[in-house]
């Protein structure tokens, strides 16, 4: 981890651990700028960005985490059938305004598809889902136009709400260096890497401010920076009061989230 | 000399040196973990001088601005407050009243 | 209406961008006509109506096909169906009249004494009815292989099939067949009624039926319910 990589992840930790975004930024500021003057391992001079961070807290106190708001997306009873095969049973999900929620479990236990079933891309057998306010939806792969730029992606996006062509587009890089992305190039969308793709992926579905925002592992093809850069942006979308739902199978992710719904069969239903 | 040992002093008075080495005018971190390590206190780690800087201001003993420094890159200076100047004198003297009696104390250990 | 052109301009930037299956597809058309020229014009103009058919319906099943992920999204990001499937079918003719144009211009400088209108309006209803017929072959069968071997029946049935026969009628293409009579063999007005009414009727099938389609896969789900934003 280079010291650029150790920012972020500082700036991440302090980010997750609710210090003001303001103090925050200083104190991440104040670093990069002794480790450029006296230069040095931040490792050394700093210690593990985590322990850091805790250290900070110590010093300068939290703001307290927002109350979590009305209820913004609420799945009861899902149940859904291949032929014979029951994939998910009467599985349950509510996340509030300013929540993130992780659904987990094995490989074929059903995570994405009861993510479609909540954004209605999929007919569940039982259950119902209720939403409040716009859904946007990530999906794993696919969810990209092989041949458009990732500006005229915005703007597509974009003409769904009515957005004219260049605040689209300016909305749409803004957003893109949210995860660390510079959108300006001239590149189709099918010769980004795996990486970059997946951020027009999630760009794209944060664009239209949804107020229920569905990730299905949006993090593929992620490096170390990006996945932090990802998480940062999830924090901050939580922080401005989005319920958020990230299928995801790493594991280390579930300190971060306020729900976790475990799809293994046997311990299917929302918990906090 | 053990580190920790030194660690652990360092702990206690690290906010005395901070608020004296600001006596006579501002500074930044970098500068402050470079003056306490020439005046032979011994390397200060970031990790260390940043938190106590930043208690320090949100006790309100100094105050900080970022500032364009004449060279190089900007810098969040730090300077000392009335209350800083009282807490200074105020916990200097606290501390010489007692580090006088444990150096003789251990002044007498080592000699005898 | 921003939607609608929306979706028209970027289904038009995307095939435009791929220039190899563009090329391939126009030379379809030129090698139907070229292979036929020395026989006899109506069979070459014949295979070039064809051609064309074939090529604009190849690029509706591979705009189609490439969507299929991507038009869920648009949908939640604020898209009712009929601004998807329309759209699309906007750009996809805008790109068969441009491929038209040159074939057409072929066509007025390679042979005499033909109703050049006809063979114009011909054209037209082989775009009418290759964008949404294209389009609803790559919403029902999931991978563009197989939507292509499906083509290439339809063409090939289309090519080998007498017109005369009953059934040729209910193939798609037929109209522009009857309408190419018209123009080069210069045959009664009944032909061109025929093709015209075929082509209209063809074409306002097809828009429903893809209407349907799309309406049913992008459809509102009756197990989400929407709440006001509290």
């Amino acid at each position: 981890m280079n010291a650029d990589e150790w920012l972020r992840v500082f700036a991440a930790e302090l980010h997750q651990r609710r210090v003001a975004a303001d103090a925050a930024r200083h104190v991440v500021a104040e670093a990069a700028t002794h480790l450029r003057e006296g230069g040095g391992d931040p490792w050394l001079v700093f210690g593990p960005p985590q322990a850091y961070a805790a250290t900070i807290v110590e010093s300068i106190g939290t703001v307290p985490g927002p109350r979590p708001g009305p209820v913004r997306l609420d799945a009861r009873g899902i149940t859904k059938r291949y032929g014979r095969r029951t994939v998910l049973r009467d599985a349950a999900l509510t996340v509030r305004a300013g929540q993130i929620a992780a659904v987990v479990g094995a490989n074929g236990c059903g995570k994405s598809t009861f993510l479609r079933i909540c954004a209605g891309l999929v007919s569940p057998d039982a259950g119902e889902v209720t939403v409040s306010g716009r859904l946007g939806f990530c999906p794993q792969q696919g969810g990209t136009a092989d041949f458009l730029l990732p500006d005229e992606h915005f703007v597509l996006v974009g003409a769904g709400q009515g957005v004219a062509r260049e605040p689209a587009r300016r909305a749409g890089r803004a957003a893109a260096r949210q995860l660390g992305w510079d959108a300006q190039g001239d590149v189709l969308a099918r010769h980004l890497s795996g990486g970059t793709r997946q951020k027009l992926n999630l760009t794209m579905s944060t664009l239209a401010e949804p107020d229920v925002l569905l990730l299905d592992e949006p993090y593929q093809g992620f490096d170390q920076g990006s996945y932090v850069n990802l998480w940062d942006q999830l924090i901050r979308l939580r922080d401005a009061g989005r319920a958020i739902v990230v299928v995801t199978h790493l594991l280390n992710q579930l300190d971060r989230v306020d729900v976790v719904l475990d799809l293994t069969p046997a311990h299917q239903g929302g918990h906090s | 000399m053990d580190a920790d040992r030194r660690g652990q002093w360092l702990r206690g008075v690290l906010d005395l040196c901070v608020l004296a080495l600001l006596r006579d005018g501002e500074s930044y971190g970098y500068e402050l973990a470079q003056a306490l390590d020439v005046a032979g206190v011994g390397p200060i780690q970031g990790g260390t001088l940043y938190p106590v800087l930043l208690r320090l201001q949100r006790t309100g003993l100094v105050t900080a601005q970022w500032r364009e420094g004449g060279s190089g890159p900007a810098r969040k200076y730090y300077q000392l407050t009335d209350d800083g100047r009282a807490a200074l004198h105020h916990g200097g003297t606290a501390w010489l009243a007692f580090v006088a009696p444990v150096t003789d104390i251990v002044t007498k250990g080592v000699d005898g | 209406m921003r939607r609608l052109v929306t979706v028209a301009e970027m289904t038009l930037r995307e095939l435009a961008r791929r220039r190899g299956v563009l090329l391939l597809l126009l030379l379809m058309p030129l090698v139907f006509w070229m292979i036929r020229r020395d026989t006899y014009v109506g069979q070459s103009i014949r295979a070039l109506l064809l051609g064309i058919s074939w090529a604009v319906s190849t690029a509706a099943l591979f705009a189609t096909s490439a969507a299929r992920e991507l038009e869920p999204r648009l949908r939640l990001a604020g898209y009712r169906p009929h601004h998807l499937y329309l759209g699309r079918m906007l750009g996809l003719w805008a790109l068969g009249l441009a491929v038209s144009v040159p074939f057409f211009l072929l066509t007025v400088f390679d042979a005499a004494n033909l109703r050049y209108a006809g063979i114009a309006v011909a054209m037209l209803c082989c775009v009418a009815v290759a964008a949404p017929f294209g389009m609803l072959i790559g919403a029902l069968l999931p991978r563009e292989l197989e939507g292509t071997l499906l083509l290439l029946t339809v063409v090939a049935m289309q090519m080998l099939l007498d017109p005369a026969s009953p059934g040729a009628r209910l193939t798609p293409f037929w109209s522009s067949r009857e309408i190419a009579t018209w123009a080069v063999d210069h045959t009664d007005g009944g032909y061109l009624n025929r093709g015209l009414l075929h082509a209209t009727l063809v074409t306002v099938l097809l828009i429903v039926t893809v209407a349907g389609v799309f309406g049913v896969r992008l459809r509102r789900r009756r197990h989400l319910h929407h709440a006001p934003l509290t």
